[in-house]
Formats: structure tokens, C-alpha cells, sequence
């Protein structure tokens, strides 16, 4: 909690005789991260990168074969529903046996449906080549074959006269208009001057006989036909995704694991007779890996915990409750906390729920929210996705929550007046006695934001002492402590001039000198050495001064933004129901129920628009403070992920 | 028409105007706030657009920088509410 989970550095030697019993105990542990072996070329004693086993390169032509079967059935293992592990001899056996087959077979649909497909196109092509002429009485033989005739045709803006001799079509009935024109192969260029002057555009001829209408009624049945050809095929290969998608997913999944096992040693260092190793495991994890390791390579190993030389280097994994687990994502998608540094999962899971909660206090939408999460569950089955799920649904809570101590449902009242202060604005004359709490709300908001950058600054000192050594991390705590005592400062100057509701009024306190009284001294001085304590670290931080306030005034948006959400709701209930339904309801007539419909419209399509605005700012702006004004006041971030040599398995057993 | 040369102001006249050139001040403190976080939002937007479009992982770190400038629009409506309310 609160840190990343505690590393340790092992290296592992052993005779290469050992290597495949070592990697398979590796493998299965699935804690080992391996520090990729890069050679040195002044190395005393000649170490090389190792070759991988046998059998890489089968497995790994294999799985592209599954790869590529699997792409083309449109199978992702991701979505597909473990019923029942199989064992992977089992798996194996397939591999060796069916596969070649189901290959072939799915090889030669793919290859006749592109075939098919080309074929398609074609005729698609053609017919909209004829297109044009059917538009005009004559056989497309009449295009060609003479020998000193010419036949010009093409689309022109209009209608034109020629001068010599000639035959000549025309009509409208098509798109830009179609003309023919046939005249004697002498005049040819003359005429084709005076067509292009009037804006001609020639067309190529088909080679085609007999009526155009004909020939494109054989081609618009010929893509027909091809086209349930093609639905046939695509039926058939939702067939074998059917029959074969589980197996698939299987054989992939175990073959995967053959490939990375295979390619093991290209990440170890070998020499003639020996490989060695290095790499983290999580220090709970150690004694076990280390007695599975020396009984699998039947005591010909060596196994060593190195000392951390750099804590840069050791891979990061977290360590939180479950229920802190989903708010990973949302940290990895900022980044990494550092090996040393505090490790704020556990704040984030806890408070950005109750921002969200704050911003969206609305038991209607928070229920939207919760089914729609719930809904979506099915979607997402794994990873990222559903872990932002389960963040929002968390959120969605929370929302309910204080919409019920907000007293909202749907921009409407609910049966009790407002437990906390109330967010009912008076729009449409509906407000409750009071009315809106702004201000009061506003306060409270500051109130968080003071709060939650001071835990910034505090986590701030506490990560300087963590992360830095001697001096630096003296000069780092100070000026953490600096921008602390800065800020309260500021906020005691304020109290000692202004009386605020809700926070502490110091203008009462005995004056002592240049009209400043005690709590106004006190600001000045915790001001001033906090401004000496930032600029003893770098005297450049000093211009970022005003991002105090800035940051402080920032978290104003969870009071602002949930009032715009509430007025939204407010006006499409008052729109909808004061002036479009109400009105109509008192005396009913065929137009008035025309306009209750659309009232009924505007308010489905005005909460549903309203939903998704509530789920992108409550979810947004609480991120947002998160990291913009909570993050930069202690976070580093960018430590390495810990990703360990092996898989859990998910299809298939040993 | 009230000719304001001649006609006295009445206390509902004037409190009328003075609640209505609030109600001006808020629309233009979101109004002006809007359109210099619309601004500021621009070149972030399209910066973002791209950079997802080369890399989709960047998707959620530029929705984040595109909604950065919101304070700007916050402030405004901040001090619009405190105006109305």
C-alpha cells in the first residue's frame, strides 16, 4: 500500500544442459521480469547472447498459421468465453494433426471469396459502363467495326449542331447527358474539335453485342449470384469459427507460450557451457522461485540475490487492495510511479469517486451511469477496458450517493429537502424555498482544493526524502515545505482581511503593526520564508508562485460544472414539462398531443445529451484535478513496468 | 416608451436594470471565457487528434491536454454563478 511492491535482483547461473528445465520453472512461477542481457564487447571472458531452443521456429510458423486463421474467422481471444480448459496434449495433438487440414480449408475459402470478389467488381464495373447507352436505340455492335467510320461518344453539357455529314444520338435521360455521334473517319478531328469546345467528355465503348439494357441486366444477375456466393462463404466461415474458434484460441495460447519459452535464451548471457541470468522477482516470491529452481535443475544452479545498484532499473508493480486495483489504470495512463516514490493508487480509487460523486450528484443519472456499466460488462472482459468500467461504476455510486444527499433526480426534487447544501437553481420558477447554495458551494469546493493540494505538498516532502539523498533532498524537502507555507500564508492574509463564510474569520485578532494583525503577520512571515525556501531550491520556480491561487481557485469546477449539469437538467425539465406538456395536458385537442410527443422527445434527447455531457466532465474534470493540480505537486512517475516471464493461462492446462 | 429625460425612475426600474445587467455580466464571463478556452483548445485539439491518430495509446493523455484550458471556461462560469446566485 502506498509503495510499489518490494523487488529483488536474482541471477541465476547455470550448465546449458539445465536451460530448458530453468526456463520452464520460470515460466510456470510467472513472477521472474528478466533484465535483457546486452553484450559488452570489452567483456573479460567471451559472453554471447544465447540461441534460441529447438523447435522456435516451428512453433513460431505455427502460430502465425493460427494467427492468420484466426484473423481471417474474425476470432479474438479476448472476447471468447472460456467453458473449459483443455489439456494441452490434447492442444498439442490438434496442432500436430488437424491443423495442416483446417488451414488448407480455410485458405481456399478466403482465396475464393477474394476470387469471387474481383469477379464482382467486374461486373459491377461493366454495368456501369453500359450504363450511359442503354440510354441510347442502338446495338452495341453498332459501336465498332468500321473502317472509315468513326463513332464518337460521350457526355456533353447540351445538345450541339455539326456541320458535316453525320449520324447522331442524344439524350438526357442520363446523368451529364449522352451524345453519339458517327461520322466519316476524315472529318473525325474536325468534329472532335467542336464536341470538345462544347464541353465534351468521351467515354470508352465496351466491347459488348446486343441490346445495352440486356447486357446490363446479365451483369447486375451475374453480381447478384456472386454475391450470395459470397454470403455462402462468409456462412461457411462463420461456420468453422464456430466449430473451431475455441480449439483455435487454445492452440494459440499454447503455442504462444512455446514461442516465448523458445526465445528465452536470446535474453541470456551464454558462454561455451554455462547461461546466466538476471532478473527481479517480488521479494514474497523469492525463497519459493529459488527452491523450485534448485529442485527442477537438480542442484546444478546457482542463484544469487545481487544487490540494487540503481533504483531506476527495478520494474514497478503495484500493490494495493482490490478494491484500489481498477484505479491502475487510470495511474498508467499518466504514468508509472517511480521504485521509490509514494505510490498514490490508493488516494486516486478513493477520491476521485467523490469528486465524480460531487461533479454528478444525481441519483437519475448515477443509475444511468451504473446500468449502462453494467451493461457494457459484456464488452469488456479483460484489461483496460474493464477497468475504467469498474472505475465509473464506482463513480456511479458515489453519484448516487450524493444525489440523494443533493436530493436530485433528474434536475427534480426528491422527497426531502437537501441534506448538504442545495443545488436546486431557480430555473422556471420550480426552486425549492431556499434556492441555491451557491456560494456556500463554492467554499466547499476551495475547501478540497486546499486540502487536497496540502496532501500534494505533504507526499511532496515525503517523496524528497525518499527519492533524493543529503543535500538535495534537504533542499527538495525545503522547498516543498516552502510552497506549503506559501500558500497558507496567502489564505491567512485573506482571512485576517476578509470574513468569509465557512472559513476562519481572523479579522477580530488584536492589531499589531501597519494595520496587519496577528494572523496577517504570521501569513507574511510563513509567505516570505516560504517564497526563500522555493528559491533556494531554483530561484526560476518563484514565477510559478501564482499557480497557487490558480490551482487552489481550479477546484472550484466541482461545485461549477455540477450546477451547469444541474441547470441543463433544470431547463429540458422545464422546456419539456412547464412549456411544452403541461400547458397541453389541460385540454386536450389532436395538435396538443402532437406537441406533448415532441415535449416527451425533448426530454428523452435532452437527459440522454446530458448523460453522456455529465460522464465526460464529472469523469474528465476529476481526472484533470487529479493530475494537473494534485499529481504536480509531488509525482514524478515513469518507473518500468514489471512484466514477467510467463503467462497465466487461460484455454489450456498442463 | 419611457422617455428617461423627462420620466422618473421608479426602485422596480432600476432594480430591474441592475438585475439585468448582471444577467449580461454572467453571459459574458462564461461568453468570453468560452471562446479563450475555444482558442486555447484549437491548436491542443488538433495536436491531439494527430498525435492519437500516430499512436492510439495516446488517447487518453490527449483528452487530457485537450481539456487542460477548461479552467479558463470554469473561472468564467464560476463567476457567473457567484453573479447570479
Amino acid at each position: 500500500m502506498l509503495r510499489p511492491e518490494l523487488m529483488r535482483r536474482l541471477l541465476i547461473a547455470a550448465p546449458k544442459g539445465q536451460i530448458d528445465a530453468v526456463i520452464a520453472t520460470l515460466y510456470k512461477h510467472n513472477a521472474y521480469h528478466i533484465e535483457d542481457f546486452v553484450a559488452e564487447s570489452e567483456a573479460a571472458v567471451p559472453v554471447k547472447i544465447g540461441m534460441p531452443r529447438p523447435g522456435a521456429s516451428d512453433a513460431a510458423s505455427a502460430l502465425i498459421k493460427i494467427r492468420a486463421i484466426e484473423n481471417a474467422c474474425g476470432i479474438d481471444p479476448d472476447e471468447v468465453e472460456i467453458k473449459q480448459k483443455i489439456p494441452a496434449a490434447k492442444v498439442r495433438s490438434i496442432i500436430e494433426r488437424d491443423l495442416p487440414a483446417l488451414q488448407h480449408e480455410v485458405e481456399e475459402l478466403l482465396a475464393k471469396r477474394s476470387r469471387l470478389e474481383a469477379n464482382q467488381k467486374e461486373s459491377e464495373q461493366r454495368a456501369r459502363e453500359l450504363e450511359p447507352f442503354a440510354a441510347i436505340p442502338l446495338d452495341m455492335e453498332m459501336y465498332h467495326g468500321y473502317e472509315r467510320f468513326s463513332v464518337l461518344v460521350g457526355h456533353i453539357p447540351k445538345d450541339i449542331q455539326i456541320a458535316v455529314p453525320h449520324e447522331k444520338y442524344f439524350s438526357d435521360k442520363v446523368a451529364g447527358n449522352i451524345v453519339v455521334v458517327i461520322v466519316q473517319s476524315s472529318d473525325r478531328e474536325a468534329v472532335e474539335r467542336t464536341l470538345l469546345d462544347a464541353g465534351f467528355q468521351a467515354v470508352p465503348i465496351p466491347e459488348e453485342t446486343g441490346s445495352p439494357q440486356s447486357r446490363i441486366d446479365h451483369y447486375t444477375k451475374e453480381v447478384k449470384q456472386l454475391e450470395g456466393e459470397i454470403s455462402d462463404i462468409n456462412r461457411r466461415i462463420q461456420d468453422v469459427k464456430d466449430r473451431h474458434g475455441e480449439t483455435l484460441v487454445a492452440c494459440d495460447e499454447l503455442l504462444t507460450a512455446d514461442v516465448e519459452r523458445a526465445e528465452a535464451p536470446l535474453r541470456f548471457a551464454t558462454t561455451e557451457e554455462t547461461f546466466v541470468t538476471e532478473g527481479w522477482v517480488p521479494a514474497d516470491g523469492v525463497e519459493k522461485v529459488k527452491e523450485e529452481l534448485v529442485r527442477a535443475a537438480g542442484g546444478k544452479i546457482y542463484i544469487t540475490e545481487m544487490e540494487i545498484e540503481n533504483l531506476n532499473d527495478v520494474p514497478v508493480e503495484y500493490q494495493n487492495p482490490s478494491f484500489a486495483k481498477p484505479s491502475q489504470m487510470l495511474m498508467d495512463l499518466y504514468s508509472r510511479p517511480k521504485y521509490t516514490e509514494v505510490d498514490p493508487t490508493l488516494m486516486v480509487s478513493i477520491v476521485f469517486p467523490l469528486f465524480f460523486g460531487l461533479i454528478l450528484g444525481d441519483v437519475g443519472y448515477g443509475l444511468i451511469l451504473l446500468l449502462l456499466t453494467f451493461g457494457l460488462r459484456k464488452f469488456f472482459k479483460a484489461g483496460e477496458g474493464r477497468q475504467l468500467l469498474i472505475s465509473l461504476r464506482n463513480a456511479s455510486i458515489a453519484s448516487i450517493g450524493f444525489g440523494i444527499l443533493f436530493s436530485e433526480f433528474f434536475g427534480f426534487a426528491l422527497p426531502w429537502e437537501p441534506i448538504i447544501y442545495s443545488r436546486h437553481l431557480n430555473i422556471g420558477g420550480h426552486a425549492s424555498e431556499h434556492g441555491a447554495q451557491v456560494a456556500e458551494l463554492l467554499i466547499v469546493s476551495i475547501w478540497i482544493g486546499i486540502l487536497h493540494i496540502s496532501l500534494g505538498r505533504v507526499l511532496g516532502i515525503v517523496n524528497a526524502r525518499k527519492m533524493y539523498h543529503g543535500k538535495h533532498a534537504t533542499k527538495a524537502m525545503l522547498a516543498n515545505a516552502g510552497w506549503l507555507g506559501t500558500m497558507w500564508g496567502i489564505l491567512l492574509m485573506i482571512w485576517s482581511l476578509y470574513a468569509i463564510p465557512l472559513m476562519p474569520d481572523l479579522t477580530g485578532l488584536p492589531m499589531i503593526a501597519m494595520g496587519l494583525n496577528l494572523a496577517a503577520v504570521i501569513g507574511v512571515v510563513l509567505l516570505l520564508g516560504g517564497i526563500v525556501a522555493i528559491a533556494q531550491e531554483n530561484a526560476l520556480e518563484v514565477v510559478e508562485i501564482p499557480t497557487i491561487i490558480s490551482h487552489v481557485l481550479s477546484y472550484a469546477r466541482l461545485t461549477a460544472v455540477g450546477l451547469s449539469s444541474v441547470a441543463i437538467a433544470l431547463v429540458i425539465n422545464y422546456i419539456a414539462i412547464g412549456m411544452m406538456i403541461e400547458p397541453q395536458l389541460e385540454e386536450i385537442t389532436v395538435v396538443g398531443v402532437l406537441i406533448i410527443i415532441v415535449g416527451i422527445l425533448v426530454f428523452l434527447l435532452g437527459h440522454a445529451l446530458n448523460t453522456a455531457l455529465g460522464i465526460l466532465g464529472g469523469g474528465l474534470n476529476s481526472i484533470r484535478l487529479h493530475y494537473v493540480e494534485f499529481f504536480t505537486k509531488f509525482y514524478k512517475g515513469g518507473g518500468k513496468k514489471y512484466d514477467p516471464f510467463g503467462m497465466e493461462q487461460k484455454f489450456t492446462e498442463e | 416608451m419611457v422617455d428617461f429625460g423627462t420620466a422618473e425612475l421608479t426602485l422596480e426600474m432600476i432594480q430591474a436594470s441592475q438585475v439585468g445587467l448582471k444577467a449580461v455580466g454572467a453571459g459574458l464571463a462564461v461568453g468570453l471565457t468560452g471562446i479563450g478556452t475555444g482558442v486555447a483548445e484549437m491548436g491542443i485539439g488538433a495536436a491531439a487528434v494527430g498525435a492519437t491518430a500516430e499512436n492510439k495509446d495516446m488517447f487518453g493523455l490527449a483528452l487530457l491536454f485537450t481539456v487542460i484550458p477548461e479552467t479558463i471556461v470554469i473561472f468564467g462560469l464560476v463567476v457567473a454563478l457567484l453573479l447570479l446566485f
